[in-house]
This record gives C-alpha cells, sequence and structure tokens, in this order.
C-alpha cells in the first residue's frame, strides 16, 4: 500500500517543478523504463538473455509510423498494429528459439541475429524507411478527452502524464505476472528449466509468454519514444541499443519490478547533468556495465531491498 | 563470371581466416574458462591500431610493429584477465556483460586517442601474386599463410605438449585435471592472454590490408562467434574451417543476392546450423 502510494509523488511532480529540460528527462526515464521493465520480465525474471528487444522497440516504432501513414490510422490505432506486429514476428522468433531449446549464449546469438536481420531489412528498405537517414515524423498524436473533444498531444507536461500512466500500467502487468503462478514458473525456468520441466511446468509455453510479454511492453515504448522524439531511424535496432537496456536493468536491479526504472533514470539524466562527448558516455556506458557486475550484481534497489530486510 | 565467383571465393577465405583466428580464441576462452569473450574484438581492434601507429606514427619496420603490438595487446590482456575476468570465471552472462562493457571502454579510449578518421597503412608490400587462374595481392597471401601458420601451430601445441594436453584435461573435467597437478588459475590466465594476443595478430595484421576504423572490433568478434558456433565451440581446426565457411558464405552471396545484406548471408546460416545441428558442423554431441 505504501508503495501504491509512492505513485502520487511523480503526479504531484510537475506542479512543483518547472524546469522544462528536467521534465524532459523525465519522460524519456518512463518510456526507457517501460522497455526496461518489460525487458527485465524476459531477462531478470526468466533469465533469457534476449537481444531482441531493441529490435521490438524499433520495429514498433516504424509500424506505428508506417500504419498511419499508409492506413490512415490514428496513432493508438497504429500502436495497436504495432503490438500485434511485434508480438507475430516474437512468436516466429520465440518458436524457433524455445523449441529447438536454444540456452543462454545461444538464444542471445539468435536472438541477436533476427535482431540484425531486422535492422538491416529497415536500413536497406528505403522506399518505405528512408534508410539510415531516418524519419521526420509530423503527425501529433491524439488523445479524446471529455469536453474537449479529439486533442493532439503536446508539450512535455502531457507527455509527461501520458508515459507515466503508461509506465505504472506497464509496472502494474509485469508485478502481476511476476507474483502470480506464472511468475513462479519464470523463476523455476531461470533457476534450472530442465528441472522445471521435469516439475510438469511447460517450459515452452512459458518462456514464450514471458518473451511475448515482455517484447509487447517493449513495442509500446516504442511507439511512444518515436513520436516524443518526432524521429525514428534504424539505429533503434542497434546492438547498441540492447546494450542500454541491459545496462539500465542491471544498474537499476533485477528485483523489484520496479528496479530498472532507477537504471533508465540514471543512465537518462547522466549525459545532462555531466556534459559528456559522444565518446565519453559509450565509456561511461561500459564502465557502469562493468562495475555493476562485479561489485553490484543485485543492482542499486536490488542492494537497498537487501538492507532493507536485514534491519 | 567464373572469374568474379573465383576471386570472390579468395577474398572469402581471407577475411574467413581473420574471422578463424578470433575465433579460435573465442573457443579456446569458452572452453576453459567457460565466458565468451566479447572483448577479443576490442582487442583486434586494439591490435590493429597498435599496428598502425607503430608503424606509420612511430616508423618501426612493419615485421618488428607486428609482434610489439601482439605483445602489448596481450598485455591489456593480462590486465583485463586480472582486474576482470578473474571475478567472472564460469558465469557466462556476466562474462558476457563484462566483456561487452570492456570493448564499449575500448572502443571509446581509441576514439579519443585517434578520433572517428578511418585510418590506413601505407602498402607494406606492394604487388601481386600472379597465379594461374586468378592474382592474389601479395599481402594477402602472406596474411592468409601467417594466421594459417598459426591457427595449425596452435593445433600442435594443444595436441602434442603438456601445456596443451592439460588444457584439454581441464576442459573436460576441471577438478581431475587439479588433482593431477594442473594449475588451473595459471592455466586459464594463460589460454585469457593467449586468446587476446591471437586477436592482437589479427588485428596488427588487419591494419596492412584494411582501413581502420573504430567500429572493427565489435563487427569482427561477431563474425568471430557466428564462426566459433558454425563450427561448434571447442574444435581449434574447426575455428578455422568455421571461418573460412563464413567468409566464403558472406563473399559468394553477395555477388548473388544484394551486398546490402551481405552480413546477414552469415547469419541466416548460422541460425540454420544452430537449429539442425546445434552442436555445430564440427561438434560431437
Amino acid at each position: 500500500m505504501k508503495a501504491a502510494l509512492l505513485w502520487l509523488v511523480p503526479f504531484m511532480l510537475p506542479l512543483v517543478l518547472h524546469n522544462e529540460v528536467a521534465l524532459t528527462v523525465l519522460v524519456f526515464t518512463f518510456i526507457l523504463g517501460i522497455l526496461a521493465v518489460s525487458f527485465n520480465l524476459i531477462f531478470g525474471y526468466t533469465g533469457q538473455l534476449s537481444m531482441f528487444h531493441a529490435a521490438a522497440f524499433g520495429i514498433a516504432a516504424y509500424a506505428t509510423h508506417l500504419s498511419m501513414e499508409y492506413l490512415g490510422v490514428s496513432f493508438w490505432e497504429g500502436m495497436f498494429i504495432a503490438v500485434l506486429v511485434v508480438t507475430a514476428l516474437s512468436v516466429g522468433v520465440g518458436t524457433i528459439c524455445f523449441r529447438f531449446r536454444l540456452r543462454e549464449f545461444y538464444f542471445a546469438i539468435v536472438t541477436l541475429a533476427f535482431s540484425e536481420i531486422a535492422r538491416l531489412i529497415i536500413l536497406n528498405w528505403s522506399s518505405f524507411t528512408n534508410g539510415s537517414l531516418g524519419i521526420n515524423l509530423t503527425e501529433k498524436p491524439t488523445l479524446w478527452v471529455p469536453g474537449r473533444g479529439v486533442v493532439p498531444i503536446e508539450g512535455t507536461r502531457t507527455w509527461y502524464y501520458l508515459s507515466l500512466v503508461a509506465l505504472i500500467a506497464t509496472v502494474f502487468v509485469c508485478s502481476r505476472v511476476v507474483h502470480s503462478w506464472m511468475g513462479r514458473c519464470f523463476a523455476a525456468i531461470r533457476l534450472n528449466d530442465e528441472l522445471a520441466g521435469t516439475l510438469g511446468i511447460n517450459v515452452f509455453r512459458y518462456k514464450l509468454i514471458s518473451f511475448l510479454v515482455g517484447n509487447a511492453g517493449a513495442a509500446v515504448a516504442g511507439a511512444l519514444y518515436a513520436f516524443y522524439l518526432s524521429y525514428i531511424e534504424p539505429n533503434y535496432l542497434s546492438i547498441e541499443q540492447s546494450l542500454a537496456i541491459i545496462a539500465m536493468v542491471l544498474l537499476g536491479g533485477r528485483e523489484p519490478v520496479t528496479g530498472p526504472i532507477l537504471g533508465a533514470f540514471v543512465l537518462t539524466a547522466l549525459p545532462h547533468v555531466i556534459p559528456l562527448s559522444a565518446e565519453l558516455r559509450v565509456f561511461v556506458y561500459g564502465s557502469i556495465l562493468i562495475i555493476t557486475i562485479l561489485l553490484m550484481p543485485r543492482g542499486v534497489l536490488g542492494i537497498v531491498t537487501q538492507h532493507r530486510r536485514v534491519f | 563470371v567464373l572469374q568474379l565467383v573465383l576471386g570472390q571465393l579468395l577474398n572469402g577465405i581471407i577475411v574467413g581466416t581473420l574471422y578463424g583466428i578470433i575465433a579460435l580464441g573465442v573457443t579456446l576462452t569458452f572452453g576453459i574458462t567457460g565466458i565468451v569473450n566479447f572483448a577479443l574484438g576490442a582487442f583486434m581492434a586494439l591490435g590493429a591500431y597498435l599496428g598502425w601507429y607503430l608503424t606509420d606514427g612511430l616508423g618501426l619496420a612493419y615485421p618488428l610493429a607486428v609482434p610489439v603490438a601482439v605483445a602489448a595487446t596481450a598485455l591489456f590482456g593480462l590486465a583485463a584477465d586480472q582486474l576482470l575476468f578473474r571475478f567472472t570465471r564460469n558465469n557466462l552472462i556476466n562474462g558476457l556483460i563484462v566483456s561487452i562493457g570492456l570493448i564499449s571502454v575500448v572502443q571509446s579510449v581509441l576514439l579519443m586517442v585517434w578520433t572517428t578518421t578511418p585510418k590506413h597503412m601505407h602498402y607494406v608490400l606492394p604487388g601481386v601474386f600472379n597465379l594461374q587462374w586468378f592474382i592474389v595481392p601479395k599481402m594477402k597471401g602472406v596474411v592468409f599463410l601467417l594466421l594459417l601458420a598459426v591457427i595449425l601451430l596452435t593445433y600442435v601445441a594443444l595436441t602434442r605438449t603438456w601445456a596443451g594436453r592439460a588444457a584439454y584435461a581441464f576442459a573436460q573435467a576441471p577438478e581431475a585435471a587439479m588433482l593431477m597437478g594442473v594449475r588451473t588459475g595459471l592455466l586459464q590466465t594463460g589460454v585469457v592472454v593467449y586468446s587476446t594476443a591471437l586477436a592482437g595478430l589479427g588485428g596488427a595484421l588487419y591494419a596492412s590490408l584494411y582501413s581502420l576504423e573504430v567500429s572493427l572490433g565489435s563487427s569482427y568478434i561477431l563474425k568471430g562467434v557466428e564462426a566459433a558456433i558454425l563450427a561448434g565451440i571447442g574444435s581449434v581446426m574447426g575455428s578455422l574451417v568455421g571461418g573460412i565457411a563464413l567468409g566464403v558464405t558472406e563473399a559468394i552471396g553477395s555477388i548473388f543476392l544484394p551486398q546490402a545484406y551481405r552480413d546477414a548471408y552469415g547469419l541466416v546460416f548460422l541460425v540454420l546450423i544452430l537449429l539442425l545441428r546445434p552442436a555445430g558442423l564440427f561438434g560431437s554431441r
């Protein structure tokens, strides 16, 4: 209950915080938080190091835009189509990987292969995607507000509340999944998937469910991110993007469900707090990965909760 | 067309041996320490830049610059092993993430020192070998033969010397090997350092053939890992064959299919192999 009340803080925040930059950082934190929290379902809870997450994120960004442009649907319908597309692709990739029982490193490398293939297709299918130049999105997502009709979603504040609500919804879904019998199946698979199989857990099914739910979350994040930034490019699907997501999860902590949000916040805010050149930023990312793994493998929030349990 | 196919085949084989030398490092490190060392790509880039800098920057003779670059890379490898990889032994995911972090760190350092401008080394050995059917630039031929020799020597050393057999024994049964007097810590460090030296050698030789960009490390380690998996992790000669198979697939694929998807052909091949023969082409399971 206490934790639920904590969610009120970000809702109040724009009332006292008028700094545009700070709010923008928070919007990015929320959207990337959706990405990291949903990835954590696959990585942290089910123990599968998927490299397909950036692909799900990027494919959804393109799918939302393309369906708005060519099918003439609204942003929300476009996002829905994007989630469907990503889910369909994930069923394909997931079925291949899990049916053939690819584990650990092999799973990572095959998902990476699929994600690179997706990136190459987007990069080279210039008539639709404009290649490496990317696309400036001119459409604005709209929202139906009672009393005011359909209004475009513009301005940092509107995006702030929109992305916050989306993040809370993601956290809610993920924590529901994690704390259900499904979550226990995920944990069993993470700890020892052969043993889980002998206990009657359908390993294939639960790995696939985790993969689908996680990628659907990434799809939502992709659509929001693209339209908040008003720009999409093939780098959404890059390996660096995948690594950034892993870094967020590791830094924040795999448990609790909200841990990765902290990681997303630190990695988004860092370039704003300390102005870093592009090279130095990569350096800092890499160092964070190394230091977290070696010194605090449970992440920042993991350490906090661990100590709370002790005292 | 035949001429083109033969030329591409040859290019594929030469690039493939470069993949192979990285794949050998990947295979050895994985077999002995249980981690997949993505940082080998970074060490390859390091070796390449050092090789270029020693020759063109400091004016060392190239045949001298290569061993110096290799030794320097191996030293960095030793430092990385003692400071980082020692703590992630047999933890695949942690080792993977630490090595990925290291690749970012090394690449950004290279960028800060030598900027993004591609570096071209002057021609070390101009001219071509004119064989009956096709023409091979001399340097490419030399690089190919050198890498081939190193891989063969590694194979011989692993099968014929005490240390090599100790490594095999350790890969099969670490505890039994320990009881038989194998100094396991030393062996693991040795293998990690040897793998980085191989990567450094690949890089230093690469520098004489192609222009250098910092991102070469991440693309070559992917190919190296692909090649190692293609062959089946653990097989020494397999990594050579896997590398060549990958290089040839890409080279031939880009003649008949769109060039832009070059990287994808190897990946598709890899996924198929993993699904149909999970142990790789030469693995036994």
